[in-house]
């Protein structure tokens, strides 16, 4: 690496490097070090360890009609070529400023972020509706926080994604995500959403990050059944009387590109199967989320979420399609998931050490693992994602003092079905906290084996009586017992809420293609964007991240396309 | 297709939907019969969802839409419990009909596995 440059550029060339040598591209599977000299423009970027098979594939054609695997060596024939479609198969053509394809939690703030900074503004939504899941929403209040702070919590969220993130990203949302979060509380008031800011007060993970001050902007649209998509409605409501045209049930098919690469273009299919062109004088962007329900992509990039079950509908990688095939890079196989289940229980117990069993009933971890990492340990087609926290009469004084906040038995029965009271501030068809007289009573409940179940609980409870956790090595002052009717038991589903891997974008959102350059008038925002994440698993340290970095991306891109 | 029939199908879809209702609690489909013989039996062709040339292309939904009025069958199953699958947060009245309504095989319900307790008899 130079040594004109500093060690955060170092960084950002780290993450671009490396997503341009493995990830996926149309050129992938060309010749390595065409790619590499092509890239030299960049800075002084290594682009080592050619081998001869992968310099073999040089050989293999320009793209033929499906992509190809990041050697060379796989046919990926769940993203086709797309097909040219005739002058005379469109039924009409529009011209804006800004296209936008997808009306989310990235999209809306997009549009109406460009529409206010005077563009004309299209958004191209494959729904009927705007649709957008989750509802916190975060972003640090610069007013009130040191930068000693901030830049701790960017550290954080570095480890959090195995240092496999682009910081550049991560400090944008860092450093503007404050404003964005008030703009979108803002704008989306106006458009008659019920929206408070709870400040710093939800976000209990950040605790022992710095010692200096750092505070937070954290959207709420609930309490549930109202949602960030309650919200996304309303900020649409403001977008269209700032000007901009939302067309539904347009699914975008492909971009229209220039021979110099520029993309100037969406072109949708509208119900009736007729095709409509939208051109975009200043930039498409696309905000067209991720891949969860095309099974075929998913098992190629995350073969990790074979076995969930998926929460959301029609994310079938659309966008994904388009991106690659006018350029773009996908970031290498290994992509960052979200599962979690906050509706089971109560979401502030979900983090809380009690005894946790499998869908058999056999302890199976340490229980201090996070939800948000629950996952792994439940990969498998029986497991699929289930497990159930388990704990007795005397919880409330047991667990006094563990991570999250206790809810009291009282409280409990929001979250159980058989409970008659009625469910406030829940949705009643995702609960699933039991209780119980008896332990094989409460097995059957959670849908174990309950022989397997008892016999866990045993186990457990004689190393709770040790005080010494032999089998998984969990603190003594963890090894709460299960002894005490009445039993309870919180049967959480871990199923696939977002995958937040992407295409590979500059600092701006602009799209970069296989020598690194930007792809003119391409920019992707929301969970289609790459590097923001790099783990394993999205991680909860600061609640509402996800849904902050689209606000925040949405907003800034939105304003950045409107003045090009 | 003639509005005598479009009329017809829109009572049977709003009468079964409804006798699904009162089933719901039970486990026996109120009506055992595929809709593909369902709609054959009310006139409908095949030429009529895939074409005239009989090419057994997939069938957009938009084919639905030219016998039955979306907002009507949400109306119809307004009051339906736990919820109205017609009207859902998903996909407001949108929702492709394909996701429940199969015609060559039996239906199903869409909303399991995410959705506990939601259980709809689907014609």
């Amino acid at each position: 690496m130079s040594k004109e440059k500093s060690p955060e550029e170092n960084a950002v060339d780290q993450y671009t490097a490396n997503v341009l040598q493995n990830g996926i591209s149309r050129r992938s599977f060309m010749s390595r070090a065409a790619v590499g000299a092509a890239a030299a423009g960049l800075g002084a970027m290594s682009l080592t360890g050619l081998t001869g098979s992968k310099a073999e594939a040089a050989s293999v054609a320009e793209c033929g009609e499906f992509a190809k695997s990041s050697d060379g060596g796989a046919t990926l024939d769940f993203m086709p070529k797309p097909e040219l479609i005739a002058e005379k198969e469109i039924a009409s053509t529009k011209t804006f400023d800004v296209v936008v394809v997808g009306a989310g939690a990235s999209g809306v703030p997009a549009a109406l972020s460009a529409a206010e900074n005077g563009a004309k503004v299209a958004v191209l939504q494959k729904q009927a509706i705007v649709v957008s899941q989750g509802n916190t929403g975060s972003g640090i209040d610069l007013a009130k926080s040191d930068k000693a702070g901030i830049e701790a919590l960017v550290n954080r969220l570095n480890a959090d994604s195995a240092h496999r993130c682009n910081p550049a990203l991560v400090r944008s949302w860092a450093y503007n995500s404050g404003e964005a979060i008030s703009w979108v509380i803002d704008r989306a008031k106006k458009g008659g959403a019920t929206v408070v800011d709870q400040g710093t007060g939800p976000q209990h993970g950040i605790r022992g990050i710095t010692e200096y001050p750092l505070n937070f902007v954290t959207s709420y649209f609930g309490p549930k059944p109202y949602t960030a998509g309650d919200g996304m409605r309303a900020l649409a409501k403001t977008a269209e009387k700032a000007g901009v045209k939302f067309f539904f049930n347009m699914p975008a098919q492909q971009l229209v590109q220039e021979k110099s690469g520029r993309v100037v273009g969406v072109i949708s299919k509208g119900r009736d199967g007729k095709y409509y062109r939208f051109m975009a004088k200043k930039g498409v962007i696309l905000a067209a989320g991720d891949y969860q329900n095309n099974e075929a992509m998913s098992n190629y990039f995350i073969p990790d979420a074979k076995n969930f079950v998926r929460k959301q509908m029609d994310r079938t990688g659309d966008g994904f399609t388009m991106a690659f095939w006018a350029g773009g890079v996908i970031e290498p196989l290994g992509h960052t998931k979200m599962l979690h289940d906050f509706d089971a229980g109560p979401a502030a117990m979900c983090d809380m050490p009690f005894l946790a069993v499998n869908r058999k009933g056999e302890r199976f971890v340490n229980e201090t693992v996070a939800m948000s990492l629950m996952n792994n340990y439940l990969r498998d087609a029986e497991n699929a994602g289930h497990y159930s926290q388990v704990f007795d009469a005397d919880y409330m004084t047991g667990a006094k003092g563990w991570p999250g906040k206790l809810y009291s038995p009282e409280e409990l029965k929001n979250y159980m079905p058989e409970d008659p009271s009625p469910k406030k501030g829940v949705f009643p068809s995702q609960t699933n906290t039991y209780k119980a007289d008896t332990l094989e009573e409460l097995a059957v409940k959670l849908e174990c084996d309950p022989k397997t179940f008892v016999a866990s609980v045993k186990r457990y409870n004689e190393l709770c009586k040790a005080g010494k956790d032999d089998d998984f090595g969990k603190p003594a002052n963890r090894l709460l017992p299960v002894e005490k009717a009445p039993f309870y038991g919180i049967h959480r589903r871990m199923r696939v809420s977002a995958i937040t891997s992407g295409m590979l974008v500059n600092a701006n959102h602009q799209a970069l293609n296989a020598d690194g350059q930007p792809i003119n008038g391409l920019f992707i925002v929301g969970n289609m964007g790459g590097g923001f994440y790099g783990g394993v698993d999205y991680p909860l340290t600061v609640f509402g991240l996800s849904l902050g970095r689209c606000y925040t991306f949405g907003y800034l891109t939105g304003k950045h396309v409107a003045k090009l | 297709m003639n509005t005598n029939i479009k009329n017809k199908l829109v009572f049977a879809l709003a009468l079964t939907l409804l006798l699904g209702g009162l089933f719901a609690g039970g486990a026996v489909a109120a009506d055992g019969v595929q809709l593909d013989q369902f709609h054959a039996s009310q006139g409908v062709a095949c030429a009529d969802c895939h074409g005239a040339d009989n090419q057994r292309e997939a069938v957009p939904m938009i084919k639905c839409l030219e016998c039955h009025d979306t907002k009507a069958v949400a109306a119809a199953t307004a009051d339906l419990q736990p919820t109205n699958p017609h009207d859902n947060r998903h996909f407001s009245t949108e929702t492709d009909c394909n996701y429940c309504h199969h015609q060559h095989q039996k239906s199903e319900n869409f909303c399991t596995p995410c959705h506990l307790r939601f259980e709809f008899v689907v014609p």
